[in-house]
């Protein structure tokens, strides 16, 4: 199996690295939005002093913050196994003996972020340089409980990405309904403003939902700005959506699976 | 009144393409509707925990949304599809065949391909400026919403500009086909006014890829704060730029010389 993995990984980087130009592209989309709210709400806090509890520097270190856990805990699923139900190239790779959505879409994700996050890391320096972020409120135990809740964040995310991306069994609209699974995500995650500022109901819902675990809980975790008991809550949340998310997935991919006929056979 | 004529033709051409995935535009229509909801929940949640953003209010950031979905659609309905068929007719050499018309093929380029059911969203677009200025209230008066619209015109046909430009690069750096993608990138920045953003922002925003002519400008003089010498120089940018775009293709057109040449 670590055979199968190291060259899976071979394949997939090389692959990638081919794509470096498309990269500095990607990267662009991906930064404008983050930065232009950040601008927004520290406009907004510079001019009050603070938004409900959030200084500048909170803002600016949340979005700062938000750039690296995205990458981390993202995932580009969609844009690489849809099309592969869609015009039949899946049935080379589902009669091998692994697991297509867990062995090679994972490893071409991880791939990606590999690459994406050596392309952010100057991007991100000279944005330091811009914004002057003060991170003196991190500490090494935050960052070191942080890894395993982005580790939690980016399985139950890929997990239930996978899951809508399997909807391409039954429907050629995979994309539409990708997108509906977007806008929730960006509602529940915390992706445009930190969740404290939304409205009550979306506060309350989102706290029972997967989404939050994949930006607002390890970018706060980091910054340490939760309680211990806000901590543990996450965490919990963490474990119960994961076998949630693993058998969502196993059903989706089970059935649609077992729909498909490939294109031209 | 011929291109009125050939425009009209052009726009049935694509209904009847477009009639064939009927389900498509319910599905895309009702996709557009989430994404405006989102839009005015976000404006929502600003406005709940401010009284301004940098000065404007709640009516200014609609009627600027509204004017961001005018640029927004302009950029989906006929640069996205049109700049596709573009790069692909350039490869394949079918670009032959748009030269031979007798007709301006920059006009052609722009229009032979609209995705039509976003006429729906420039109606909307109409809408959210309309409420917009009229949330505003006594604040606009009748020559600054003159202003207001000559400058949405000036600004759009900037950013139309500089696609053309874009485009005709292609001439001289056939591989060149990201060309669209760095506008669209920066468009998300004209959803809010330009003042809000660090200067290193705002620079880029208002003089490299120029989005904040075409929508924190206008509401600027719906607002009353361009003089008439302002308003003047931005419609002479306007001017200018389209002349500058047209003569940049016309060279462009020139050293074209066919694919299999």
């Amino acid at each position: 199996m670590v055979n199968i993995f190291k060259r899976l990984w071979q394949v997939n980087w090389a692959e990638q690295w081919q794509y470096r130009a498309n990269l500095i592209m990607y990267l662009l989309y991906f930064l404008v939005s983050p930065v232009i709210y950040l601008a927004v709400w520290t406009s907004i806090a510079a001019s009050r002093g603070e938004v409900n509890g959030f200084t500048t520097n909170d803002f600016i270190t949340y979005y700062m913050t938000l750039l690296i856990v995205d990458q981390i805990t993202s995932n580009i699923i969609l844009h690489i196994f849809a099309y592969k139900v869609q015009d039949g190239s899946l049935s080379g790779e589902l009669i091998r003996p692994i697991h297509p959505m867990l062995t090679n879409t994972l490893v071409n994700n991880i791939a990606f972020k590999a690459l994406s996050l050596m392309g952010l890391t100057p991007i991100w320096i000279i944005l330091f340089a811009l914004f002057r972020p003060d991170y003196s409120g991190v500490t090494w135990l935050n960052m070191a409980l942080s890894i395993p809740a982005m580790a939690l964040g980016f399985i139950i995310g890929f997990l239930l990405s996978a899951a809508v991306t399997s909807l391409a069994f039954w429907t050629t609209r995979v994309y539409s309904i990708s997108e509906f699974y977007f806008a929730i995500f960006l509602l529940f995650s915390g992706q445009f403003v930190p969740l404290p500022l939304m409205p009550d109901f979306v506060q309350e819902v989102a706290k029972y939902l997967p989404f939050q675990l994949s930006l607002y809980f390890p970018i706060q975790l980091i910054l340490g700005k939760l309680s211990p008991e806000e901590i543990i809550q996450g965490f919990l949340a963490g474990i119960l959506w994961l076998p949630i998310s693993i058998g969502l997935f196993n059903w989706v991919w089970r059935e649609g699976v077992r729909r498909y006929s490939a294109v031209g056979a | 009144m011929r291109y009125f004529r050939l425009l009209a033709t052009l726009l049935k051409v694509n209904i009847q393409m477009s009639l064939a995935y009927r389900a498509d535009t319910v599905v895309n229509i009702l996709l557009n509707l989430m994404w405006l909801g989102w839009e005015l929940l976000g404006l929502s949640i600003i406005f709940n925990n401010t009284e301004t953003l940098g000065g404007w209010g709640p009516g200014e950031l609609i009627a600027l949304l509204g004017v961001f979905r005018l640029v927004n659609t302009m950029m989906a309905a006929l640069i996205w599809p049109n700049t596709e068929k573009f790069n692909q007719s350039v490869r394949d050499g079918s670009l032959d065949y748009t030269l031979l018309q007798p007709v301006n093929s920059m006009f052609l380029v722009t229009f032979s391909r609209i995705t039509v059911w976003r006429i729906w969203d420039l109606v909307l677009a109409f809408i959210l400026i309309a409420v917009g200025v009229a949330m505003t209230g006594a604040t606009a008066t009748a020559v600054s919403i003159l202003n207001f619209v000559l400058l949405t015109v000036s600004g759009t046909i900037v950013i139309y500009s500089l696609w053309i430009v874009l485009i005709a690069f292609t001439f001289w750096f056939t591989k060149f086909d990201n060309n669209v993608t760095i506008l669209q990138a920066l468009l998300d920045a004209g959803r809010y006014p330009v003042t809000v953003y660090p200067v290193w922002l705002r620079i880029i925003v208002t003089y490299l890829i120029p989005i904040a002519v075409a929508t924190t400008i206008p509401l600027q003089a719906l607002r009353g704060e361009l003089g008439l010498g302002s308003v003047v120089t931005f419609i002479g940018i306007g001017i200018a730029s389209f002349l500058a775009a047209s003569s940049v293709w016309k060279v462009g057109v020139k050293r074209y010389s066919g694919a299999s040449s």
